[in-house]
């Protein structure tokens, strides 16, 4: 083995860690607030990507166009949702609204199936995108510092936003103790609008990055990365953004050393082995790396 | 609690304890089904039944996965099943009787699968059933039509041993994976030369693992070289792992990819990509659209031994594509749907044979007696030892956006 | 005198819940072959399968949706009892002698099973259980991946994703009700001891329930390996009525459908586990119809496939969200009548008997006072 050999597999778990990343920065914000594992956030991040093909066989619109109203789109469907199927549930144990979600997740899938069918569609994006550049002995395309890139700004604008806005003051105030924040006059349902809004424009956005680098959509696309991305956020510690962006690289790059490593007939024990890491992080950091001691049901 | 309940409690359980006993001693003094030392399938319950009457609906069940993973290979079988029964119908039926036909969704659930058979059979009254891509629920239907003495046939499962597991009601309308791969493995080893071979193995389905096997074992026999084997799972989106393994292990002469139809596309597109140059082969599982991800890449030296190649020019196949087009307005996805179409021609043909005497049992019978019968993907005979046809695997390399004849490999 | 409540009437829940049952089993095993036999003995599975995991979920406060693992564990093994040694030399030479050799009576093959998803689950709970809240979810969750994965890849042992064939159907209407029955007694009376107890106060307050004294680690470990053990017997029926298994039948899926039952007939029941199976296996087998194309006022409808599914998913919602509990909520109602003694001895009990006309005639009271409470609090909630 060869030090190219390692630096190439390096590379590849840097991209795949920032395609996770995207994703699980909304998947960590929607949880902070509401404590809920959003099952559906997968489904959210292959509609958008669905919304965006449609736009443009159908309409024919400019690339920069179709993603920014499939954003909405993206978004409109994921408010629609919370007042469905979360917002009446706002009083009930976690694990009701969980099962909420698996539904809603059900009923998207199986809409996109009846819609667009299984067949997996070509995602066709701008050459300029999907150019393979050599960088020495290494290849690296350019979607995928546009995915870097573009993890690292929502991090930025999130953090500001958290951070410095009366909203983000606001969300942070939900997220420590939510009756308390209600009772100092926050309009809860609009904090938790607002995160369901950015939560579902980051996984559109997630899903145009990870499509656009695989070349292709099917109804079931988001499932499995979003539940790896959700191992990420656990494993940097849920509730801390930069924690989750943190965990994400950390479970790309194991993946992928650990892909690239072993035997070849070990391979296929890749997502067992993110699963088994991240058992093994919990029994060591209970919340996380970067998590916060937190109460909840034991 | 007074101690009189829990010695109740107690014979109670032990009741019941002991009568379970004796219910599954009973079950388990039937001799174990399908004996893998290659006996003869076990004989069926003769389901004689009533011959249909004069005019009376020829009920057609089917079993489909058009929901789930599997619905890529399945939606298009299902659909050109149903236009089979369609233009059955348009010309008048077979025999006097109109076809009705009821399908149900698999929803790639082997439960499902299992429980849409006996209902197809016992609810619906089907006589005959067709359907399903995959040896994981053909097996879990085809065991309730084997109990029920209903004749089976499945569109597009490649695994060899199905019928001999299942028993002698279940038939395949695809041959077996062992001619599929052993045809792609002498055309490596004869026509394109290949001495060395790298083979990737999707473990986590029955078909691509078979045929992976098969490949290896025809391969080296030949006196070729395995020099690597990797793995990857259904789904998987990423090969940067095994194409960089690959890479810095040397190039083969030839790769053996064998995922499944989705992965295809991908595959290639992820291995030409990095600079991978040697020629790629695959089973029929590749007959799928290589060209959505991979673009003009899969026309560089991409090989797939297949059922028959849209390009065949003869009026069978030619008509199959118009008539598909027509009924659903592009032309059909992949090999799979014109198995679908020829499964239901098998079964007509062998409805037909029954003459005025419809009965599960005469269709099975008549099934095994079909002789060359002319379908999409090349002749289907069977005969009561042997329910895997003997066709023909073609040869096809990818070009412009269609697979291209090369060569028939017996 | 208030009117009388069904649960008051012993004899009329005897009727109600055994004697039409029992019918109904007999009339199924019957007609062996029949659809709805079928239907009945996933009912049979399902319940054990669910009520297994309320034990985890329900009564010890831990929410797992591992389901799936532990039935594929005890599908597998149970399997390598049954199996003819023929087939399994064949398939799965890496598995040690004794085990293709041994060909076991079905339940104590069940058994085997169910003790090796427990002693896996001991193994896999001691990192899990460590975890909180959804941390244990998740790590659950985990548990299908990982055990799925060793399924796949460990092909001398299990003929990876090929699937074990061979497999004798012997899941049929009497053996499923009856480890079902005799399960979800020993189930009962572990809920109803001084352990289950324990339980509950662990549910409803961990460090209050320390404070007593109640070890908590080793409640949870004991809960998850009684949980895993039934998951494990219910794997076994589960293969016995496949008769092909491989890692794609314990998928996700399988344990979100557990889940679902769970949460449909509540939580805290055993009892609901009943309730929960029944809907969820007959509910899509009629809405099925309705995929098909079916025919409504003269048109044919087009055919729909996944409508069903989303038909389901979106009532599973409106359910939660209008009948949080469950259907069954906290009540054991069923399990009652079957395993305590007072319904049996009532049955000799002349008074008994009587009520039975007095529960009929009291109906039109019971409705005025209910329509009657409704309204109460309808009033009360206009005037706050």
């Amino acid at each position: 083995m060869t030090l190219t050999y390692f630096l190439t597999m390096l590379i590849s778990g840097l991209r795949l860690g920032s395609v996770y990343a995207l994703i699980a920065v909304g998947y960590a914000m929607v949880y902070g607030i509401l404590r809920l594992i959003n099952f559906a956030h997968g489904d959210i991040m292959t509609l958008g990507v669905y919304f965006m093909i449609a736009l443009m066989i159908s309409l024919g619109l400019p690339f920069w166009a179709t993603m920014i109203i499939s954003v909405i789109l993206s978004i409109a469907v994921g408010l629609i949702m919370e007042r469905c199927a979360y917002r009446p549930l706002r009083s009930a144990a976690e694990e009701t609204v969980l099962i909420s979600s698996l539904a809603v997740s059900t009923i998207l899938q199986n809409l996109m199936t009846m819609i667009w069918t299984a067949q997996r569609m070509p995602v066709k994006l701008p050459a300029w995108l999907s150019v393979a550049n050599r960088i020495g002995p290494f290849t690296i395309k350019t979607i995928s510092f546009v995915t870097f890139g573009v993890t690292a700004a929502a991090l930025i604008i999130l953090t500001i936003i958290i951070r410095k806005t009366r909203i983000g003051v606001a969300m942070r105030a939900c997220s420590e103790n939510r009756k308390a924040a209600m009772l100092m006059g926050i309009n809860i349902n609009r904090v938790i609008m607002f995160t369901f809004a950015v939560g579902s424009a980051l996984a559109a956005l997630a899903g145009f990055m990870m499509s656009g680098d695989y070349g292709t959509v099917y109804p079931t696309l988001g499932f499995t990365p979003s539940l790896k991305a959700f191992c990420a956020a656990v494993i940097g510690g849920i509730g801390s953004l930069g924690g989750s962006v943190l965990g994400a690289f950390i479970i790309g790059i194991a993946e992928m050393l650990f892909a690239g490593l072993v035997p070849t007939n070990l391979t296929n024990y890749r997502d067992a082995f993110v699963f088994a890491a991240m058992i093994v992080i919990l029994l060591f950091r209970p919340n996380g790396i970067f998590g916060k001691q937190e109460g909840g049901r034991s | 609690m007074t101690k009189l309940t829990k010695i109740l409690a107690l014979v109670l359980a032990l009741v019941l304890a002991l009568s379970l006993a004796a219910c599954g001693a009973g079950g388990g003094n039937e001799p174990a089904p399908a004996p893998d030392d290659g006996s003869a399938p076990e004989q069926a319950a003769e389901n004689t039944g009533t011959p249909l009457a004069e005019g009376e609906d020829i009920v057609v069940g089917g079993i489909f996965n058009v929901t789930g993973f599997q619905s890529p290979i399945d939606a298009p079988a299902q659909q050109a099943f149903a236009l089979a029964i369609k233009q059955i119908n348009e010309n008048g039926g077979i025999n006097g009787h109109m076809l009705k036909y009821v399908t149900y969704d698999g929803q790639t659930d082997q439960t499902v699968c299992a429980n849409n058979a006996t209902q197809l059979i016992n609810t619906d009254g089907a006589i005959v059933i067709g359907g399903l891509s995959d040896s994981d629920y053909a097996y879990a239907a085809g065991a309730v039509a084997q109990a029920a003495g209903i004749p089976i046939v499945f569109s597009g499962a490649t695994t060899p041993d199905i019928p001999e597991v299942n028993g002698n009601c279940s038939f395949m309308t695809a041959f077996g994976d062992n001619v599929c791969a052993e045809a792609a493995a002498s055309y490596a080893y004869e026509e394109l030369g290949a001495r060395t071979a790298y083979v990737m193995i999707d473990n986590a389905m029955s078909y691509t693992t078979n045929l992976a096997q098969y490949f290896i074992d025809k391969f080296e026999e030949l006196g070729g070289e395995i020099v690597l084997t990797d793995y990857s799972t259904t789904g998987d989106l990423d090969y940067s792992a095994q194409v960089q393994r690959y890479l810095a292990n040397g190039e083969a002469d030839i790769m053996f990819m064998s995922t499944g139809p989705d992965d295809a596309s991908t595959v290639i597109q992820q291995f030409r990509q990095a600079g991978a140059t040697a020629p790629m082969m695959s089973g029929d599982g590749w007959d799928s659209d290589l060209w959505g991800v991979a673009g003009d890449l899969a026309n560089q030296d991409v090989y797939v031994a297949t059922h028959y190649a849209t390009s065949d020019d003869s009026p069978i196949v030619q008509n199959f594509i118009a008539d598909y087009t027509e009924e659903y307005g592009y032309p059909p996805e992949n090999a799979f749907a014109a198995l679908g179409y020829d499964c239901m021609m098998v079964i007509a043909k062998a409805i037909e044979m029954c003459g005025d005497d419809i009965t599960p049992a005469n269709i099975r019978d008549n099934l095994e007696h079909i002789q060359g019968l002319e379908c999409v993907t090349g002749t289907i005979s069977y005969t009561p030892d042997n329910h895997v046809p003997a066709k023909t695997v073609v040869i096809t390399q990818a070009v412009d956006g269609a697979l291209s004849f090369l060569k028939n490999q017996a | 005198m208030s009117p009388l409540k069904f649960k008051d009437v012993p004899v009329l829940r005897f009727i109600a819940f055994i004697v039409i049952p029992l019918v109904i089993l007999i009339l199924a095993a019957g007609a062996p072959k029949s659809y709805i036999t079928s239907l009945i003995v996933t009912i049979g599975m399902y319940s054990l399968l669910c009520a297994s995991l309320n034990l985890v979920n329900g009564f010890s406060g831990m929410f797992s949706m591992g389901h799936a693992a532990f039935m594929c564990i005890g599908a597998y093994m149970t399997s390598f009892f049954t199996v003819a040694p023929n087939v399994l030399a064949a398939h799965c030479p890496g598995l040690p002698n004794f085990m293709i050799h041994t060909s076991l009576p079905y339940p104590i093959a069940l058994i085997l099973g169910g003790l090796a998803a427990a002693v896996v689950s001991l193994v896999i709970a001691f990192p899990v259980v460590r975890t909180k809240g959804h941390y244990l979810s998740v790590a659950t969750l985990a548990l299908i991946v990982i055990v799925g994965a060793v399924v796949d890849n460990e092909e001398q042992f299990t003929y990876g994703s090929r699937g074990l064939t061979g497999i004798p159907a012997q899941s049929t209407v009497w053996p499923v009700w009856i480890v079902l029955i005799v399960c979800l007694f020993i189930m009962y009376r572990l809920v109803h001891s001084a352990y289950g107890r324990g339980l509950k106060a662990m549910r409803d307050d961990p460090t209050a329930a320390q404070t007593l004294g109640i070890n908590l680690v080793s409640k949870k470990l004991s809960i998850f390996a009684f949980s895993a053990f039934f998951a494990g017997v219910g794997g076994g029926l589960y293969a016995h009525y496949l008769t092909t298994i491989s890692s794609a039948a314990f998928s996700f899926t399988r344990s979100f459908a557990i889940v679902e039952i769970s949460i449909i007939g509540g939580m805290g029941s055993l009892s609901g586990s009943f309730l929960g199976a029944i809907f969820y296996t007959i509910v899509p087998s009629l809405l099925q119809n309705l995929e098909n194309g079916m025919v409504l006022f003269g048109t044919r409808l087009p055919q729909l496939f996944g409508l069903a599914n989303i038909i389901m998913a979106a009532f599973i919602i409106i359910l939660i969200i209008f009948r949080r509990q469950g259907l069954m909520g906290n009540s054991e109602i069923i399990l009652d009548t079957y395993f305590r003694k007072s319904t049996y001895t009532a049955l000799f009990k002349k008074g008994e008997w009587a009520k039975i006309p007095r529960y009929f005639a009291d109906i039109p009271v019971r409705i005025s006072a209910w329509s009657a409470s409704r309204k109460k609090l309808r009033m009360e909630k206009k005037a706050p």
